[in-house]
């Protein structure tokens, strides 16, 4: 959120930020049913979302996402390449994403709302 | 040629994230590359244009580089006290305090975390001592020509000189201007 505040009067600076801070819950929302691999996880949210040109950018978030304790990770040998690397949601994550999905909800509604004002 | 491609790519990462705590810097490695070796074991044949295609995903190095220091909340590494004192020490250090300066602004070349190691490599090789070396050339050969005696070089051996002295004094000028130029360029966001 620190973020936001920097790039007030920049909107491509303003929508960049906005991703990269969705984006975290959007990884917890994919681990939400199932526990994935790390290259799954990083090709199946670069294509859901399209939200990412890069790939290689996911990996510092998840990195983000494993110190501040909302994923956690264990290691899994593969039939091929090379070990796989697991990540699951915990409990401090399911609260976070239930957290902000309440929030996203009465946010999207209300700007919704402000943004369509002037056609109804 | 495809794990050349690939070598290239993490050489890049690496340089690009020189900055950031060593822990990190391994830990982001390793993940990338297993990523490019899960991509990799997904692919049929293992040919040129599919390690492209890989690597393209991926994205710039430096891009990801810059995400990383965000998400750790590091800031950029800009050019400062450091960095003008090293190009200036490495340019008249070596005349200012002989041959300490010089290795004063060799040590604070090498701590910067703006340079990459190609330019400190050119910084410390073009020209060591810097100025120091034409300057004592300079002083010294006036000293012992001073006098009634004739005691001068020949033509060739003067025009020769005269060579390996100007490449003496523009060399680590140039040096110092190109490390000046990429301080800059490395501090812009």
């Amino acid at each position: 959120m620190r973020h936001m505040v920097a790039s007030g009067h920049n909107s491509a600076g303003l929508i960049a930020q906005l991703r990269r801070g969705v984006l975290e819950y959007c990884v917890l929302a994919m681990l939400e049913s199932e526990e994935r691999y790390a290259f799954d996880l990083v090709r199946a949210l670069a294509e859901a979302t399209g939200m990412v040109t890069s790939e290689g950018t996911i990996y510092p978030m998840l990195s983000r996402l494993r110190r501040d304790g909302t994923v956690e990770t264990t290691w899994s040998e593969s039939p091929s390449g090379p070990p796989r690397r697991y990540y699951r949601l915990t409990v401090k994550g399911s609260r976070a994403l239930k957290e902000f999905r309440d929030e996203w909800i009465r946010f999207r509604d209300s700007v919704d709302t402000l943004l369509k004002g002037d056609e109804s | 040629m495809t794990d050349k491609l690939i070598d290239r790519y993490l050489d890049d990462l690496r340089e690009d994230v020189r900055d950031l705590p060593r822990r990190r810097q391994e830990e982001l490695v390793a993940e990338i590359r297993d990523h490019i070796d899960s991509a990799l074991a997904e692919m049929p044949t293992r040919d040129d244009a599919g390690v492209r295609n890989i690597l393209e995903r991926l994205g710039d190095p430096a891009d990801i580089a810059d995400e990383a220091r965000e998400r750790m909340g590091i800031p950029k590494p800009k050019a400062g006290f450091r960095e003008t004192a090293a190009v200036i020490l490495l340019l008249i250090g070596g005349i200012l305090i002989p041959i300490i300066g010089w290795i004063i602004g060799l040590i604070l070349l090498w701590s910067s975390p703006v340079w990459t190691s190609r330019d400190k490599w050119i910084g410390s090789l073009i020209i060591p001592g810097g100025l120091m070396l034409p300057f004592e050339f300079f002083f010294f050969a006036s000293y012992t020509c001073s006098g009634s005696d004739p005691c001068g070089p020949s033509g060739l051996q003067q025009a020769a000189i005269t060579l390996g002295f100007a490449i003496a004094v523009a060399a680590p000028i140039v040096t110092a201007i190109y490390l000046a130029r990429r301080a800059a360029a490395l501090s812009r966001d």
